[in-house]
Order: C-alpha cells, then structure tokens, then sequence
C-alpha cells in the first residue's frame, strides 16, 4: 500500500483544503435537500426537467469547469448497465445554460477501450462532439490525494487530475444494486475518478483496503460534487452488470452525495441504515438522515422495491 | 512510424493521448513499434533514458514519474529484452516480476477461502497483479509471461520454468465458461461472466507453445470474436493471440476503427508486423 511522504502529505493536505474552500457548501454542513423528480423515460422533457433540478438547487457554475461523470462499465445491449445518454447530453445542456464550461469523464474499471464502450452504449449518437468532450479519467494525469482519517487501509489514493481541478464534479450513476456493496449510486460512482492507468482495470486495491470504507473516503475526499441520479431505468437482483431491468421512473439530484445516496436508497426499498459506505462517510447516520429535506415528490410516492440477492436481505426497508 | 515519433515528448517518453505527460505503458508499447524499422538514434537515446530513469531500486517500473510504486508495467518494460535495457537493468526487472503473486494466492487468503468452503479457489495457482497488495488478473499474468518466456529463452532456469507453468495454469483456471477470458472473474454468484475480446487475446499469445481442447476452443471463440471486433485494441490482441496458435484466418478481421491512442497506434504496427512473421511479444 501507498506510503506518504511528510512533504506529499502536506501537498495533498494543500490541495485537499483548497477544494474544499472551492466548494459550495461548508463542509461542516452539507445541502442536505434531494431533489425528486417523475421521470417516466428517456424523452425530451429531461432538459426541461434537469434544467428545473439545477435551477431548485441555486447553483452558481456561471464560467465555472463542470464534470459530468456517468457511470459506465460494460456494455450489453439488454441490460440497463450505464447511464443513459441522454440523461448525461439534458445535464450537459442544463448546465450550459447556466453558463458553465461542461466536459464529461469516467475511468471504468474493467476494459480498457473506453471510448469504444461509450460509442456502443450510444454516447457518440447522443452527444454532439462526445469526443471533443470526453476525457478517459483512466489514462488522465493523477495526483495522490491523502485520506485523512481514512476508513480503509489506503492513507492516499491516485485520482484523475481531471477531476480534482474541476469546479464542481457531477455523480450520474446509474441507479443499480450491487451485489458486494448492496446499492451503487453518486458515492460508489467516484471509483470512477480513481486511476486505472496507475491500479489497473479493475481498481481491485480499492476492494482489499475495503469497498465500503473506500467509498467512504472517498466521498470525503472529493468535496466539491453535485449527484444527478438515473433512475429512470435501473437494475435489481446481482447488479450492477448482471441484475434485471427495473423501471423506477426518478431522477434524483443533490448536492450532498451521501443524502442523496440515503434518498436513493428509500425509494429502492432498502434502509440506508444498512449500508455500510452510507454509515461510514456519515458519522452520525440518524443525525445525517433527519437533516435531509426531498424536494418535488416524496419518497412515499415514487418508491419501488428494488429485488435484492438473497445474502442481501437484511438491507430491505 | 512517423505518428509515433512525432508524439514523443521532450522528456523521452510517450503519453497516452497526444500532449500528455509520459506515461511508461504507452512508452513501451512506442518501443516496441519503433524497434521493428529503422529510427534515429536520437529519439530512441531520449526514450531509453527516460526509462531507464525510471526504473526503481527494487528493479520494477512505476506507471508514471508522480508515482513512487512499481507495478504490472515492469512486464511491458521488460518485454523490451536485455540487449535494449542492459543486461544489469533486465535481469532486476525479470527477478521483481518472480517476486510478484497476488494478495489472493497468499496463505491467509487461501486458508479464509478454505474456510468458506472454496476449496477450488483456495488452490487456484498464483498469477501476478495489476498493483501490489492486489489480486492477480489476466492482463498482468499474460504479460508477465510473455515477458518471462522471452527471459527463459535467453537464460533458461527452474525458476523461470516454474511461474511459467503456473501461469498457464492461472489463465485457464480463469477462462470463462464460453472458452475465452475477461478481466479474470469467470463467474459472479454463480453468473457465468462471458469473455472479452482483448483479454481473450491476449491469454492466448501468452499461451503460446501450449496446447489442450480448452485452448484449441478458445481459438474457436476468438475468429467468432474476430470477425464482429472493429476495436484497435481488441482486434490486435485478437490477431496476435490467434496467429500464436496458427489459427489466424486470412481476412477474418473488419475495417478496424483509426488507432486514438499511442498504444493503439503501436499495437496496430505490432499486429502487422506480427502477421509479417516478425512477433516482437514471442521473439
């Protein structure tokens, strides 16, 4: 495992406080409101609809670097694996909108050609210019960021610098059970900004320092982020590749990861008690779930139970 | 040839995308293509030297200048031989590449899995990681072989025999239950994961010289995957990975999509030069 030097560790500590003082909300006091919105399928009214989500939230990205980071892991064309095109090209235009100079990113974790992964999950067809605006945070230039007070065994990690120096880093993951984590939302999304070109595909380090405790440091070390979830079509059962399709109709958006990964998790039918990495990166879990306030529908209305793997039944709501 | 050198960057090595720092893997893979024609000394001294700066004191390679580690990319590096490191330089690569097993072939690893009842897995021979501390997966235990075949032909020894055989027996203990092999987990509670392309490959170039129905069947597997791949990096593996086994079809391949990267770019040369009779991964 990575050992840190006094001088990369003050370096990294430099770089840490100057994103957080970049971000938006005080770290001491994360926006906990969540956005949930209807979204019944992958048509035009997501423009409309992303642009009312980020107008709800007040975000101030006039002339700011947005990343947009979709999840995408594999491609099969009968399985809801990756973010939907479209719902990354309604984000894309959404904060353009309000005046921010937007780029797309990801580093998935098990093959290498990127690029060619995107163009069979549609991205290419979608977005005009994807090429031009896609970086592969995999192969991107990395900066070692320390873990302070690390859950996992890591006390640094190599992450894109891609993602580092943006204004504000944008989780669009797919809204899936996982069959090690129990769900795989904004918070485990940000494996993708770990280096592939320095851990290898997959970031299996992250796997034996601890899944849950690494997406728990790393939700802590990456400040400065907005969540925009797809559940319009999600996966249940052994995701987040080879579970089933699953309508869910939502999209949910926030400032705060870990309320939105929390709000996620509600509508799934699931406790977010129960999820280790939500746990973690909370502290006080119960204080954390009370301050969040939804926004648009309530859960009540959208929710839709979610098939868990038998080993995962105990995360049932 | 041209496209290469013209992204060389002033420190020596090559990046992964066109003005970009210097990676090793893109450095090495520019290497390897640069060595099969004729290129002035100058950009081959600068690229040398670059690598060999880099090389750490326990005889491996780090992916990066920013990153103190070293790890699967010593494989790629020595693929270069002795004649272009210096013999001194090989022979530390090759002796931190037998060093190298994965986090899970380590006896507390195998006795947890033992426990739990996995007494295949708790026996699984050991293959190398992507990063140390790491499980070990197809692409670094096929490279590494390849890299340590080549060693075994110029210096043969026990040792070198040894990880080699286990190797073989690592990749297929790994292939998945269509013949071929992914990023090195066959089965997910008990979903049967299929094959990539690239990754099938590439286990069968380093399964060169070896032969069993499992490997005559993933030769099978890679002329269906062949003739559907337009992915550079898939489609070179592919042909190297067939033509390893003379199981090559003539015209079997589609248009390839343009290389975009300098890996790509260097592959695509390695792929035909390879067809041309001169494989640089088995010489």
């Amino acid at each position: 495992m990575p050992q840190v030097s006094r001088r990369e560790f003050l370096e990294g500590s430099a770089l840490a406080l100057g994103l957080a003082g970049c971000s938006r909300r005080p770290p001491s006091r994360p926006d906990a409101r969540v956005s949930v919105a209807r979204a019944p399928a992958y048509s035009q009214a997501l423009y409309e609809d992303l642009r009312r989500l980020l107008v709800q939230h007040r975000l101030q990205v006039r002339g700011k670097r947005v990343l947009l980071k979709p999840n995408l892991v594999e491609f099969d064309p009968d399985a809801p694996i990756n973010t939907h095109p479209l719902l990354v090209h309604a984000a894309l235009e959404a904060f353009r909108s309000l005046g921010a100079q937007v780029v797309i990113g990801e580093g998935p974790g098990h093959r290498r050609d990127t690029l060619d992964m995107a163009d069979a999950a549609g991205y290419f067809a979608t977005i005009p210019h994807f090429e031009d605006l896609f970086t592969d945070l995999n192969v991107d230039q990395v900066a070692r960021v320390p873990f302070i007070r690390p859950h996992s065994r890591l006390r640094s990690v190599y992450l894109a610098q891609s993602a580092l120096r943006c204004d504000l880093l944008v989780s669009m993951p797919k809204m899936k059970t996982h069959h090690w984590a129990g769900v795989t939302l904004s918070m485990k999304n940000l494996f993708g900004v770990v280096s592939c070109g320095v851990y290898g595909w997959p970031k299996n380090v992250l796997h034996w320092a601890g899944i849950h405790e690494s997406i728990a440091d790393l939700y802590n070390a990456l400040p400065h982020h907005f969540a925009i979830v797809d559940g319009i079509v999600g996966m249940e059962g052994n995701g987040p590749i080879q579970g089933n399709r699953k309508h869910a109709g939502v999209v949910v958006a926030g400032q705060d990861l870990l309320a939105v990964d929390a709000t996620c998790c509600q509508i799934m039918g699931i406790d977010p008690h129960r999820i280790q990495c939500l746990r973690l990166a909370a502290g006080h879990i119960e204080s954390r779930l009370r301050s969040i306030r939804q926004i648009g529908e309530t859960i009540q209305s959208v929710q839709t139970p979610f098939d868990l793997l038998p080993e995962f039944c105990s995360i049932r709501l | 040839m041209l496209s290469i050198l013209a992204s060389q960057n002033p420190d020596g090595g090559w990046p992964y995308r066109p003005a970009a720092p210097s990676w090793t893997e893109p450095t090495t893979y520019a290497l390897l293509a640069l060595s099969l024609g004729d290129v002035a000394a100058e950009p081959l001294g600068r690229a040398f030297g670059w690598l060999r700066g880099l090389q750490r004191a326990d005889g491996g390679w780090p992916p990066q200048p920013a990153v103190p580690e070293c790890t699967w990319v010593t494989a790629m590096v020595a693929l270069l031989g002795p004649d272009r490191l210096g013999a001194a330089s090989y022979q530390r690569a090759i002796a931190w590449l037998l060093e190298q097993t994965g986090e899970d072939s380590g006896l507390l690893n195998r006795l947890h899995l033992y426990l739990l009842g996995n007494a295949q897995a708790a026996q699984a021979a050991p293959g190398w990681p992507w990063f140390p501390g790491a499980t070990a997966w197809v692409t670094p235990t096929a490279l590494s072989m390849l890299a340590l075949r080549k060693a075994h032909r110029t210096i043969p020894s026990p040792a070198l025999r040894r990880r080699l055989e286990l190797g073989t027996a690592f990749l297929l203990q790994h292939a998945c239950s269509d013949g071929g092999w992914n990023h090195g987990c066959p089965r997910v509670f008990n979903y049967e994961a299929p094959s990539y392309p690239e990754t099938t490959g590439l286990a069968l170039l380093a399964l060169h010289g070896s032969d069993s129905p499992a490997i005559r069947n993933a030769c099978r597997l890679a002329q269906v995957q062949l003739a559907s791949c337009r992915s550079p990096e898939a489609q070179c593996w592919l042909r190297l990975g067939l033509l390893a086994h003379a199981q090559l079809p003539p015209d079997a391949a589609p248009p390839m999509r343009p290389p975009r990267t300098i890996a790509e770019l260097a592959l695509a040369q390695l792929a035909s030069a390879a067809e041309h009779g001169h494989n640089v991964f088995l010489e």
